[in-house]
């Protein structure tokens, strides 16, 4: 590429067009990025033709992120992790947060599809089992009880790792309600929870759990505070 | 977004955000991420075609955001035009950077293809026509004749290299290359005379 030829600034305008739309092959692409670092003008009509075909990306889908993105972005800027991008609108009321129940409850369907083949238990020993799952739908915690008996017990299955000084909390989403909590999960072994009530009573207005990722020892506030990683649907197997 | 207009709401908001994050504001910076991230990674999707990529894109852009809100001049352009520049620079490094791997065999050679209208497909045109929001550039696209616009719309659409559009478009390399060439001078003489952007 030689931009000092007479015909320049054609060249110079047809280069950065194709940088800017994408079409400029690799080694070109490179080579104009190099010298748009050190030349204003190259820069400034990169600039331009990025202005000019801007408009056309507002035809693209909007699509909201996993939600593992912004902790990600968090976590590399070493920033103060109680930035939530939710800050003024809870994630629970989120349309993404819920779109991903589908996933999660198909998921459910796949673990437990067994037990809808398996002669009709005992009133009492009917399960009740909610797997979470991140925006991968892939189960990383599965919660269940007994519809007789008030524990729930939970079991990590594939979370990712929790950083250090960080834990995950369970947490109720009742209709119309806040989130409540039903603790801090153990990172191994099998966690139980003792609930207020048999489930049926405990759970009544309750369709779903959610898993968010707070400081050591639970949400300091008593709603959740980290961003959301897991979410599921309880379903009952009676 | 013609010179001359007032910069719309928007983007004043995001303006605002941006001038924060540029002096550390964190909750400004949450923000500004939950105002823009459906928009940019549905952008980093469609080009990359894959969610963990169009993922990492979206992480490098927002950690690179953070670092450089400072260099965004309000002057020169709107904010989320910045973004999305961003957004889509990295993924077209990224697809262009693949290219590098692999060695692919293509020529100019027009001859002996037989010339094929394109596919039936109109539809990344008529996508980035209803989004577009400046009439004058959705003039401007629309005025093109049908090869040019396609082509241009498919390449800033999907992030498709020339190869990549001979291939979708069925057109010899050459026919592409010129359409894509031709159309963007056209745009721009059009968007000229409609005192659309500038430098």
């Amino acid at each position: 590429m030689n931009l000092s030829r007479p015909d320049r600034l054609q060249r110079l305008d047809a280069l950065t067009a194709e940088y800017a739309l994408g079409t400029l092959p690799a080694r070109a692409r490179l080579r104009l990025d190099r010298i748009a670092r050190s030349d204003g003008a190259v820069a400034a009509a990169i600039r331009g033709w990025e202005t000019r075909l801007a408009p056309l990306a507002d035809g693209a889908p909007q699509i909201a992120p996993p939600l593992r993105v912004w902790p990600a972005i968090v976590q590399r800027l070493g920033l103060a992790s109680a930035t939530t991008p939710a800050a003024d609108a809870p994630w629970w009321t989120g349309v993404a947060f819920w779109r991903s129940f589908a996933l999660a409850s198909f998921a459910a369907a796949l673990a437990f599809g067994v037990t809808l083949f398996a002669p009709k238990p005992q009133i009492d020993a009917a399960p009740i089992v909610a797997v979470l799952a991140g925006p991968d739908a892939k189960p990383a915690l599965i919660a269940t009880m007994l519809r007789g008996e008030r524990t729930m017990t939970v079991k990590l299955v594939g979370a990712a790792a929790v950083p250090s000084g960080k834990a995950l909390e369970l947490w109720m989403l009742p209709t119309g309600a806040a989130p409540r909590s039903l603790g801090v999960i153990p990172e191994s072994g099998v966690g139980r929870v003792v609930l207020s009530a048999l489930p049926d009573v405990a759970f009544a207005n309750v369709p779903a759990l959610a898993v968010s990722l707070e400081p050591t020892g639970g949400s300091p506030t008593g709603a959740p505070t980290g961003p959301v990683l897991y979410s599921g649907k309880v379903e009952r197997f009676y | 977004m013609a010179e001359g207009t007032q910069p719309g709401e928007k983007s004043v908001r995001l303006g605002a955000l941006l001038a924060k994050v540029a002096l550390g504001d964190q909750s400004a910076f949450a923000e500004l991420y939950r105002q823009t991230s459906s928009h940019l990674y549905g952008v980093a999707v469609r080009i990359l075609r894959e969610g963990a990529a169009a993922e990492e894109v979206l992480q490098e852009a927002f950690v690179n955001v953070w670092h450089h809100a400072g260099s965004y001049q309000a002057a020169k352009s709107q904010p989320l035009t910045w973004l999305t520049a961003i957004v889509r620079n990295r993924c077209l490094d990224q697809l262009r950077r693949r290219e590098l791997d692999t060695v692919t065999m293509t020529t100019d050679d027009d001859e002996g293809r037989e010339f094929e209208l394109p596919s039936g497909d109109p539809s990344p045109v008529d996508m980035l026509l209803a989004g577009a929001e400046a009439q004058s550039v959705r003039d401007c696209v629309d005025a093109l004749d049908s090869g040019q616009k396609q082509a241009i719309a498919l390449a800033f659409d999907q992030g498709l290299s020339h190869a990549e559009l001979a291939d979708h478009m069925r057109q010899p390399l050459g026919t592409v290359k010129s359409w894509v060439r031709r159309g963007l001078e056209r745009l721009k003489s059009c968007l000229d005379r409609a005192g659309y952007a500038r430098n």
